[in-house]
């Protein structure tokens, strides 16, 4: 496994997390808090460990957002990566722009799969997997779930499934930030024990920190004995932003010209 | 037609090896010699319809040109926003194979009739409907979904299926004449078809009878040329009288306004309670050969 340079990512991190506040404000857009929580684990896929580049364009690792009312935070990451262009970031959620709030495949190539009902993004990234084994292609087949989102029985038909199939190129995550649109998954159902739920469907299952580089990559890099892999990764809803973190408003709320000022102060000193 | 649908299935992945079919826990006896053939690209995702579709349109993110072989109910109503999200929003080529269409499987109960499937299916931009009336038809409805790259619904009957052409017709894309003369026109489309064959070949008259298996997109323009001197158009399919062909030719004929007169035969738009089995519930809702006979005949004269 190579080493992480985790001083680059936080500050890329850190980036993202501007421009989402950015973006949220200029399009009044909502899910900010949604956004945010997932921020550490995407800058680790496509600041560390996807292998994707324009050049090598076929053989690039697949990531497959299937919470994606965080999109914020995809478009985000994918602008600093220079996957897709500022201006188009720009303009999401403008009229007449092409990226909307959830994920619409023939907006650009570097998105994998349209996404935004819950509970199909991860179904698809297992046909994926399964698709890319089977053509002994060995390219990594990676997806990030919401915590709520596994309430879908979908998730749960596809988790069934999945340990039958012998994709141990396919790695979940599941952003828990124990905030959802109207409660904490933790006390909406019996979320706990995950671990062992997702275990005993014969997953190779495994906790992080879900803003701690270190960890979450080490979890991707661990062996999986032949099993498709999740983690889920302890996550804070609004991460970043101090007025925002752990708040389920920030599920929705609009960040005006006055609350990015503060927040943009928040991320200043975090960095 | 299952067979016809499948053997052409079976013929395609030998000489592809991007063929790939998934069922739901369906096709007991149909396909056994595909999976024994080739079970590198065969797979039961048992009886999880949502995880069946996703799954599928992931595979064909991949380049595979995917089949899912279920009942009607299973590949369609049970998973519509899979159908709806992943196949049809990002246009794959994946095709859903339903059996049972109409109340081929009366009297097993509402649950697993399918009466609305093609009301529901014309909501979705991209979506080819196919509704073979008979096991030539079948097989050119195969080869087509074979050889698409876009979604595909292909709606079958069962086994057995008589056939309605005396030999193998063109094409399925445009509206197939039978009998070509006649004021009057009899469409249809599916299993139903051998009740209005039947129904014109009985009454010995000057009858135009014209298979529809391809509901969309309908080829108007070639319809249009077939429909010359008809001044009345019956519709007859196993199917919501309301939602399917007949409101095909309705929205048709308002909107080129030719000028036709239009009867609308089908299964009236309510859940069925009653206890029959195929032929019964044709009979009960004014599909069989003897109820199309009797209208066609008040139609022919009122001509």
């Amino acid at each position: 496994m190579r080493l992480p340079n985790i001083n680059k990512l936080k500050k890329i991190s850190n980036q993202a997390r501007k421009l989402i506040i950015e973006v949220a404000c200029c399009s009044k857009s909502a899910h900010v808090g949604s956004s945010l929580s997932c921020v550490d684990i995407l800058v680790s896929l496509y600041f560390h460990q996807l292998h994707i580049s324009k050049k090598d364009w076929d053989k690039r690792d697949i990531f497959v957002l299937s919470k994606a009312h965080a999109a914020m935070a995809f478009y985000a990451t994918l602008a600093l990566k220079g996957l897709i262009k500022p201006d188009i970031l720009k303009a999401y959620l403008q009229n007449d722009g092409s990226l909307p709030a959830h994920l619409d495949k023939f907006t650009s190539k570097t998105i994998e799969a349209s996404a935004g009902s819950l509970g199909h993004g991860f179904n698809m990234a297992l046909g994926m997997a399964y698709g890319y084994k089977l053509k002994n292609d060995r390219r990594k087949v990676f997806t990030l779930i919401g915590d709520g989102e596994s309430q879908e029985g979908s998730v749960w038909e596809g988790a069934l499934f999945a340990s039958k199939l012998g994709i141990d190129n396919f790695i979940a995550i599941m952003d828990h930030n124990d905030l959802q649109g109207y409660g904490r998954p933790t006390q909406i159902c019996h979320f706990e024990p995950i671990l062992d739920k997702w275990r005993a469907f014969g997953w190779d299952a495994r906790r992080v920190d879900g803003h701690d580089f270190s960890s979450i990559i080490s979890a991707f890099n661990s062996p999986n004995r032949s099993k498709p892999k999740i983690i889920i990764a302890d996550t804070c809803k609004g991460k970043g932003v101090t007025f925002m973190e752990d708040q389920m408003k920030w599920h929705y709320f609009i960040v005006t010209e006055e609350l990015k000022k503060k927040a943009l102060e928040c991320l200043c000193k975090n960095i | 037609m299952r067979s016809s649908v499948i053997s052409r299935i079976n013929i395609a992945a030998k000489n592809r090896d991007d063929i790939f079919l998934i069922t739901g826990d369906a096709g007991f006896g149909v396909l056994d010699a595909y999976q024994k053939e080739f079970p590198g690209r065969f797979l039961n995702l048992g009886i999880a319809e949502q995880n069946t579709v996703s799954f599928a349109s992931g595979l064909a993110l991949t380049g595979y040109k995917v089949f899912i072989y279920n009942i009607v109910p299973f590949v369609l109503f049970r998973c519509f926003e899979q159908v709806r999200n992943d196949i049809c929003y990002q246009n794959l080529p994946v095709t859903l194979i339903g059996i049972g269409s109409g109340v081929t499987y009366a009297p097993q109960g509402v649950t697993h009739y399918s009466v609305e499937d093609i009301a529901i299916a014309r909501t979705l931009p991209n979506l080819v409907i196919l509704s073979p009336g008979d096991p030539y038809e079948a097989e050119l409805c195969a080869e087509y979904a074979i050889n698409s790259k876009r979604p595909v619904y292909i709606r079958i009957a069962k086994s057995g299926e008589a056939k309605i052409h005396c030999r193998r017709p063109l094409s399925i894309t445009k509206p197939i004449t039978i009998n070509k003369e006649g004021e009057v026109a009899v469409l249809f489309h599916g299993s139903v078809a051998i009740e209005a064959y039947n129904a014109v070949q009985e009454l010995n008259k000057k009858i135009k009878l014209i298979s529809v298996p391809m509901l969309n997109p309908v080829d108007f323009r070639a319809l249009k040329q077939e429909l010359r001197g008809a001044h009345t158009v019956v519709t007859v399919e196993e199917h919501f009288v309301d939602g399917g062909l007949g409101s095909i030719i309705a929205e048709w004929i308002i909107k080129e306004k030719t000028g036709l007169k239009l009867i609308k035969l089908g299964i009236r738009n309510e859940f069925i309670h009653a206890v029959k089995n195929n032929a019964g519930m044709r009979q009960e809702y004014g599909i069989s050969a003897q109820a199309i006979k009797n209208i066609l005949l008040k139609a022919c004269r009122h001509a």
